[in-house]
């Protein structure tokens, strides 16, 4: 749930996740963009249940998502890198 | 004090292995481990089951070539024991012989490739030159820059973490002893064998035993001067890799003829990226290498293992390193392991110095025999006897 | 990947990993001398206790407690300093010394990049303790610092009915920051009764007194939780999860359930141990969990050339992180030789005076908040506790029945083996075996301190 009392953002733009465009404010974190969406899972764990971000510092490893930016893929954590207009994120939890 | 028929020192696969057919044979084994059970090599290599003739035979002139090429019928041996394996001890082990390439990019490398193969099928070994065409229908990852491959449908890999504790435990099943955390500290000899003093603790333990095998990796060389030898064995410190998880991409073991890799994507999904790139082995107070510590990574061999492996076979650049690893292990002062009795110690048996992996359980196999006296052949051209020189200026057994 | 020639002179003078307090600290005590690279994992400086909005963002009244102003004024002074380049967005993957400099391997958005210095100040800060309790894997729980860095930082509530578990009084100021940001909380619950928590603080009168206004405004935050209808708990030591594909209620006991769409854990904090230990630097245990990083009166740490500041020292907090940043500026400034002893000692005087009152402090908030031992309050068998591998409580227990070594408990299960290396369950896992216990038998930390693209560490 986004803070609106006393913060101004800017203009608002969609990416994708697991196919679904998420709307995301510049500066907005891939992961902050997916928790205000209710998208709550960012991974399968091995028996397949779904697995939410823990630490939202970058040391846990629980929101590494694939994340396609033109033709470079990268597994980022998605609690540090910023969303993107464009950018494509998949979790895995779509399949 | 009742006297044991085998002692070993080094719980690592070679010693639990060992200890598990002597029991089964019937004999009175003791192990003793410095540390825990695969807390070295054993535990920390990359669990490939490579039996073609390995890129470091082919480097070094015709003639280790010729002697390695010795090594490709106990190399036939050891794919029916992994065969065996598997039906013996179960799916844990998570043994996959479902193949292996040893791939070439140039010109220069398909020819030694096309040597190797011819050698290896002369030596029995079902091994295949193929195209690169055909390597990518085999293993689809592989890139383009792969130009010709040798095929040996029975290589492949098994999981290093599990298979020391399979062997150990059913060692233990079996009635062989185990002493962990105990560091044999002096050996003194008998008509009837030899006098083992090990320190557990604060303890002192005594072992009287008939015969001593020593498989402790690494270390192999400092156990022999306990018992008055010396054993060429040096430790070498390797890198290893190792991807998050990430959905099947590689059934097959992958090394380059002309550059080291190792390749391979573990049960769990991990892909394994090492192939023999130096780590930095650190010194201990004395000055000496110290092997109980890890020793350090090397960047350009990051940068080089992780290169060869991405050019090879591309999806694996896209996935994340999450660990690179150091692990001691051993080789011997010409490359081929030293497995058998050492002639100017009557009752000492050694097992070191390297691809002890994948040779471990047919070593441990055949070893058993030769310490049971039994009439046993296929180890000879491994016998310390060859290094009997560095030996005879030493005075003997001792007293 | 880029790498400096050996021989060539290194990039800077000083390398500072972490941009939090202590950096800061450490880069405003150097009064504009030498070239100083600061690297940080988050895009703008400010550590987690400042965690800044994103530019694009305008905060009105940000952080505007009174506890804030010193650490903020500091922190404009920072972003003021010249002769400082912040490479923020970036993750330090490791570190080594040779030739008498330091080469640090990063990873950031344009790929791979390596910074070498003559000197490396390694001020990383800390990170929540996991403490596994029955359903913690399920999406929507969170560690508290987590929580409260999204809504510092992201102006986000990750929820909308947020319930806060763990031992440690932070969570009180992370519920009412919640509910001033517009969210609902479900309950406060503490694992210790009310009586353990006052009395743990009452031991410690000295402490209490000089730092009546923290506490203070931890009671005040508990008084308007508690005006605003929040139910607050003592005594619940019994918490779990519950909830199909994420999170949907926390249980206290078997009687107490509160219903919920996010769940933060606070359990207290362990200092980001990981470059320090794979750079070979000396380490000790701490408490609730973790390693701290010896150090000399002057943060010294072990090996020349690296220092160590803040909460990779142990655990103190923000003032105390600020006082050792500056006592490492200053040694940095010594050992350069830009000032003599006499300055040096003259100048660190006030620092050293700041740090044993913040000293006072965090030893009293560690006894308030210790969670007490992972062994002794074990939850269900088949409760996750390394979360990577999804190795199970069950798992660990029946490795360790068949050998108690850190490591070959490791091999067995693969507890430590995925992608945090270990950061979460290692100090669960060392509980389990037994204390104490000394750093060469735990994991050993690997590179890279971070997960990176293969491609980008390759050469080509």
């Amino acid at each position: 749930m986004r803070k609106t009392q006393g913060v101004s953002r800017g203009e608002p733009f969609a990416f994708s996740v697991d196919g679904d465009a998420i709307q995301a404010y510049p500066g907005e974190t891939i992961a902050a963009a997916m928790l205000a969406a209710e998208a709550t899972g960012f991974r399968r764990d091995r028996s397949g249940r779904a697995r939410g971000l823990f630490c939202n510092m970058g040391v846990c490893s629980e929101c590494l998502v694939h994340v396609r930016e033109g033709d470079v893929s990268r597994r980022l954590r998605a609690c540090l890198v910023p969303a993107e207009p464009g950018m494509t994120v998949e979790t895995g939890l779509g399949e | 004090m009742e006297r044991l028929d085998v002692v070993v020192i080094g719980g690592g696969l070679v010693g639990a292995a060992t200890a598990f057919r002597l029991a089964q044979a019937g004999a009175s084994v003791a192990v003793v481990e410095a540390g825990y059970p695969n807390i070295g090599a054993s535990g920390a290599n990359a669990g490939s089951l490579h039996f073609q003739l390995e890129r470091r035979f082919l480097e070094n002139g015709e003639a280790l070539a010729d002697q390695a090429a010795q090594v490709l019928s106990l190399n036939r041996l050891a794919i029916e024991e992994w065969r065996r394996l598997d039906a013996e001890m179960g799916p844990d082990l998570h043994i996959h012989m479902r193949g292996g390439l040893m791939v070439a990019e140039t010109a220069d490398q398909v020819r030694t490739l096309e040597r190797k193969v011819a050698r290896e099928v002369e030596g029995g070994l079902d091994t295949r030159l193929i195209d690169g065409a055909e390597a990518r229908i085999i293993a689809p990852g592989l890139s383009e820059a792969v130009t010709a491959a040798a095929y040996l449908a029975s290589e492949g890999h098994a999981d290093p973490k599990a298979l020391t504790p399979a062997f150990m435990t059913r060692a233990q099943t079996a009635g062989v002893q185990l002493l962990q955390g105990a560091r044999l500290t002096a050996v003194g000899s008998d008509a009837q064998g030899y006098r083992l003093t090990v320190r557990r603790g604060e303890a002192d333990i005594e072992l009287a035993t008939r015969k001593v095998l020593i498989a402790a990796g690494a270390w192999t060389g400092r156990i022999g001067e306990l018992f008055n030898l010396h054993l060429p064995i040096y430790p070498v410190a390797l890198l290893m890799n190792v991807t998050e998880r990430a959905p099947p991409m590689l059934e097959q073991l992958i090394q380059h003829v002309g550059q080291r890799l190792s390749m391979k994507q573990a049960h769990a999904g991990n892909m394994l990226i090492g192939g023999g790139w130096p780590s930095r082995m650190r010194l201990d107070a004395t000055g000496r290498f110290d092997l109980d510590r890890s020793a350090e990574l090397l960047t350009p061999s990051l940068a080089g293992n992780l290169g060869v492996a991405s050019r090879i076979f591309p999806p694996v650049a896209e996935l994340n390193l999450i660990r690179s690893w150091t692990g001691i292990t051993a080789i011997t002062a010409d490359q081929t392991p030293l497995v058998g009795e050492v002639p100017q110690a009557p009752g000492v048996y050694v097992a070191a110095g390297g691809s002890a992996f994948t040779l471990g359980p047919v070593f441990a196999r055949l070893l058993a025999r030769l310490i049971l006296d039994e009439r046993e052949d296929r180890l000879s051209i491994f016998s310390p006897a060859r290094f009997g020189h560095l030996n005879s200026f030493m005075g003997g057994r001792l007293a | 990947m880029s790498s400096s020639l050996s021989g060539a002179s290194p990039d800077y003078d000083l390398a500072v990993i972490g941009a939090g307090p202590a950096g800061q600290a450490a880069c405003l005590s150097l009064n504009g001398a030498l070239r100083i690279a600061v690297i940080d994992e988050q895009a703008r400086p400010g550590g987690q206790i400042l965690r800044q909005p994103p530019r694009a963002f305008s905060v009105a009244d940000w952080m505007t407690g009174r506890a804030y102003r010193g650490l903020k004024a500091r922190l404009a002074a920072f972003e003021a300093l010249s002769n400082v380049d912040f490479m923020g967005g970036r993750s330090v993957l490791g570190l080594r010394e040779a030739g008498g400099a330091w080469t640090l391997t990063l990873s950031g958005p344009s790929g791979v990049e390596e910074v070498s210095a003559r000197r490396v100040l390694i001020a990383g800060g800390c990170y929540d303790l996991a403490v596994p309790i029955p359903g913690w894997t399920l999406p929507g729980v969170m560690s508290a610092g987590g929580t409260q860095a999204f809504i510092k930082s992201q102006q986000l509530v990750p929820g909308k009915r947020l319930a806060f578990a763990g031992s440690h009084p932070l969570q009180l100021l992370v519920a009412e920051q919640a509910l001033e940001a517009g969210g609902e909380v479900a309950v406060v619950a503490f694992i210790q009764p009310f009586s353990t928590l006052v009395w743990r603080a009452i031991t410690r009168p000295w402490a209490a007194l000089t730092h009546g206004a923290v506490l203070l405004s931890a009671l005040g935050s508990a008084w308007r939780l508690f005006r605003a209808g929040v139910p607050l708990r003592f005594g619940r030591p019994a918490l779990s999860v519950e909830g199909q594909g994420r999170v949907s209620a926390l249980r206290l006991g078997q009687t107490e359930r509160f219903e919920c769409d996010a769940a933060a854990l606070c359990f207290g904090f362990m200092p980001q141990a990981d470059l320090p230990r794979a750079a070979g630097l000396q380490v000790t245990p701490a408490r609730p969990g973790g390693w701290k990083t010896n150090h000399d009166e002057w943060m010294r740490a072990s090996r020349r050339g690296a220092y160590v500041a803040g909460e990779t020292t142990g655990v103190k907090g923000a003032e105390a992180a600020s006082a050792e940043g500056a006592l490492a500026g200053l040694a940095v400034a010594l050992d350069e030789g830009l000032i003599d002893q006499d300055e040096a000692r003259r100048r660190a005087r006030p620092w050293r005076k700041a740090r044993e009152a913040a000293m006072w402090f965090s030893a009293l908030l560690e006894a308030v908040a210790d969670p007490g031992p992972f062994s002794a309050r074990l939850p269900d068998a088949d409760t996750i506790i390394c979360r990577c591998e999804d190795v199970v409580l069950a798992d660990l227990q029946a490795a360790l029945a068949r050998c108690d070594e850190v490591g070959s408990v490791k091999l067995a299960t693969r507890c430590g083996m995925g992608a945090c290396q270990g950061r979460n369950c290692e100090h669960s896992l060392l509980s389990l075996a037994g204390e104490p216990h000394s750093e060469r038998s735990a994991f050993t930390a690997r590179f890279p301190a971070r997960p990176v693209r293969i491609g980008d560490l390759a050469a080509r």
